[in-house]
């Protein structure tokens, strides 16, 4: 059993909107291991996006708790926040949101300044990220002078820069054409299988959901007991049965006709 | 953003400026409160050193005081009046005078009449070349820059003026022609002012024969043995010799006394102006003071607006709300640093229009009638209007440096509340912002 990573309790959260409340998550209960790679699927306004920045420690839950690598987030005050963002949590957006004036290893090295590295060694791992993802060519490069793939690529690294705990993407390929959005995907999948690196994933693109090691299902605020297991991580998926390959949302095999 | 570090450029000259025409201003008084008060010391000691002197010269309608300038009186009194004055009792010396300026008739309209006076060349100045009283008493020029000065039994020479020597084209050592005479030039003196810069010194008979008026003598300077005889002696010479016109040393005294009056006057003119000036000098610092700081904070409110996403995305990542704040401080000083540059480089070509523009009072100040109106006591240095040296106000480097200094501080505080804006942005809100 490996240790915990991340956890919540009984989470809730409520929003007034004009007098009126909205419940937008309610009694949600999520635990990922060290080295998980979690989808959480769902529907358009099931509260994923807020599940995320609670647990990104980008917004606060009414009620509940969220256990970070072993803190209790929900106890630490506004100001200080800033430490759990910079240390343990990488975030990856669906619209990539880099910095349109810096360029590519700078942008990388932006959740580094501030830390006590010096710029040397915040140089060196920037590059070292940079070649994690492929774009060892492209440093020097702009954003606007980077594909939509690339754009991606680099703010994953960017998301890796400070080592952290855990990395949330938030529909990280809803910007993406299907072809890069699966490029994505897999080398977020490949993160998780080869380095370790705990994600999160927000999506409602059930294929791209596939790829990760666990997949929940959040409707209307709440967690579904259900969950899948993500049939694309390691190989392609086969039939136990028939020996047919199968698609990762497929719950039946299309040939046996039997639970898979 | 241009535009933006433009006007505060602008204001910034203005900062820059203001406080240099203000120092212009104080320089200009106090040079002119130096002068003056270099005058009237300088009186009072020709006042003092000679208060046993009476003087004496052939009054005219037209003369202002008992001394006449050049192209001034031109009566001529007879020789023999010197021992008769001297056998006054109580008179120890007296020095006669010879005094004839040469040169071109002028005439001019003023008020429907016509004015003819003499455009002066030069001016001969015979002295009495007697050891007893070229060493005792102000009768030849004191400072000789080249050459010697005239001594007891010189004759056939000359001690030209400054400006003689540019007139007869000749330096010590030369000959001179003056009104058919040659004349060999023994030294040079250094003139106190313009009036004495074209007076030549020469043996009073060699003056008297040139200019045909053997026997003539232009004033006297009658000395009495004791400072107390003075007034007897100046009433007796008045009353024995009615065509003559007699100061003495408290005479003097009082038109000095009138002279210091008015000097006062337009020093405190000066000083009243400067104090207005410096009062619309503040108003208009305070304005540029406010605009730079306005300025600086609407562009950082509209900036941190404009990039909100951005703060919300440098926050998710890990940016501390100082991070944030300190980013967006160095920016408006950044901001603030370029226009100062600007405002340095506007105000050191345009300081003169702009203080000119912006304070009206600075070129009015003082008096059009220097010192150099006064006749006998001339001071060419003395400053005459003292309004066009101020519209020349030039940058002191000091003052550009502190006035740099305010405007980055000011880019500071400008910026302050507009990064707190910024570091206070929710994160999560931030990011929704589009």
């Amino acid at each position: 059993m490996s240790e915990l990573v991340l956890e919540t309790e009984k989470l809730d959260k409520v929003y007034r909107l004009g007098g009126r409340k909205v419940r937008a998550l309610s009694d949600v209960n999520l635990q990922v291991k060290k080295g998980d790679f979690v989808s959480i699927m769902g529907p358009s306004g099931s509260g994923k996006t807020t599940l995320l920045n609670m647990l990104g420690c980008l917004d606060k839950p009414t009620h509940g708790k969220v256990i970070l690598d072993g803190v209790d987030v929900t106890k630490v005050r506004e100001k200080n926040l800033y430490k759990i963002r910079r240390h343990k949590v990488g975030f990856i957006f669906q619209t990539f949101n880099l910095l349109p004036y810096l360029n590519a290893i700078e942008n990388v090295g932006l959740p580094m300044e501030g830390t006590k590295k010096s710029g040397d060694e915040k140089r060196k791992r920037a590059r070292e990220l940079l070649k994690m993802v492929g774009l060892s060519e492209r440093e020097e490069h702009r954003s606007h002078r980077l594909s939509a793939g690339e754009q991606q690529r680099v703010a994953i690294a960017r998301a890796l820069a400070n080592n952290p705990a855990i990395v949330l993407a938030d529909e990280p390929t809803g910007n993406l054409d299907s072809k890069t959005g699966y490029e994505i995907v897999r080398l977020l999948s490949k993160l998780s299988t080869d380095q370790g690196t705990t994600i999160v994933m927000v999506t409602h693109d059930s294929r791209v959901a596939s790829y990760a090691g666990r997949i929940l299902f959040l409707y209307d605020g709440r967690l579904k007991a259900q969950e899948r297991r993500g049939t694309q991580l390691v190989k392609k998926l086969t039939c136990p049965y028939c020996g047919r390959e199968i698609q990762p949302d497929d719950t039946f095999c299309p040939r046996c006709g039997k639970r898979v | 953003m241009l535009l933006v570090v433009i006007a505060l450029g602008f204001s910034m000259a203005i900062m820059i400026s203001i406080p240099s025409g203000i120092v212009a201003n104080q320089t200009a008084t106090q040079r002119l409160t130096e002068n003056y008060n270099e005058l009237i010391n300088n009186m009072q000691e020709e006042i003092n050193a000679t208060l046993t002197l009476i003087e004496c010269s052939p009054s005219s309608g037209f003369t202002f005081g008992p001394m006449p300038g050049p192209g001034g009186s031109e009566n001529f009194l007879d020789e023999s009046i010197i021992s008769d004055i001297e056998s006054i009792q109580g008179v120890k010396d007296v020095v006669p005078f010879f005094e004839k300026s040469e040169g071109t008739n002028q005439t001019v309209e003023r008020f429907g009449r016509t004015f003819t006076f003499l455009r002066p060349d030069y001016t001969i100045m015979g002295v009495s070349l007697n050891s007893s009283l070229i060493d005792h008493y102000s009768v030849l020029p004191m400072n000789i820059t080249e050459g010697r000065n005239l001594r007891e039994g010189d004759s056939g020479v000359v001690l030209l003026g400054l400006n003689n020597t540019g007139y007869f084209e000749a330096g010590v050592g030369d000959k001179v022609n003056i009104l058919g005479s040659d004349f060999t030039v023994v030294g040079v003196h250094g003139a106190s002012g313009f009036r004495e810069a074209i007076v030549l010194y020469m043996n009073i008979s060699d003056a008297q024969k040139i200019t045909d008026l053997a026997g003539k003598i232009s004033r006297l300077d009658v000395y009495t043995e004791d400072q107390s005889d003075v007034d007897g002696i100046a009433s007796t010479i008045e009353a024995e010799y009615p065509e003559l016109s007699v100061t003495t040393a408290s005479e003097r005294l009082s038109r000095l006394t009138g002279m210091q009056d008015m000097y006062q006057n337009t020093l405190q003119n000066a000083e009243a102006t400067i104090s207005q000036t410096q009062t619309t000098a503040f108003q208009v610092i305070g304005i540029a003071i406010a605009a730079t700081s306005l300025i600086v904070l609407f562009t950082m409110l509209y900036t941190v607006r404009e990039r909100t996403k951005e703060i919300g995305i440098l926050k998710a990542i890990g940016f501390s709300n100082w991070n944030v704040m300190s980013q967006f401080m160095l920016e408006g000083v950044l901001i603030s640093l370029m226009a100062g540059v600007v405002g340095i480089v506007i105000g050191s070509v345009g300081a003169p229009t702009i203080t000119s523009l912006l304070l009206p009072h600075i070129s009015m100040f003082g008096t059009q009638r220097g010192p150099g109106s006064f006749q006998g006591y001339t001071n060419p240095e003395a400053p005459r209007a003292p309004g066009s040296q101020v519209a020349t106000a030039a940058l002191d480097p000091q003052l550009m440096l502190l006035a740099f200094g305010v405007a980055v501080l000011l880019g500071a505080l400008g910026s302050l509340y507009p990064a707190w804006r910024a570091s206070r942005t929710s994160p999560m809100e931030a990011l929704r912002y589009e």
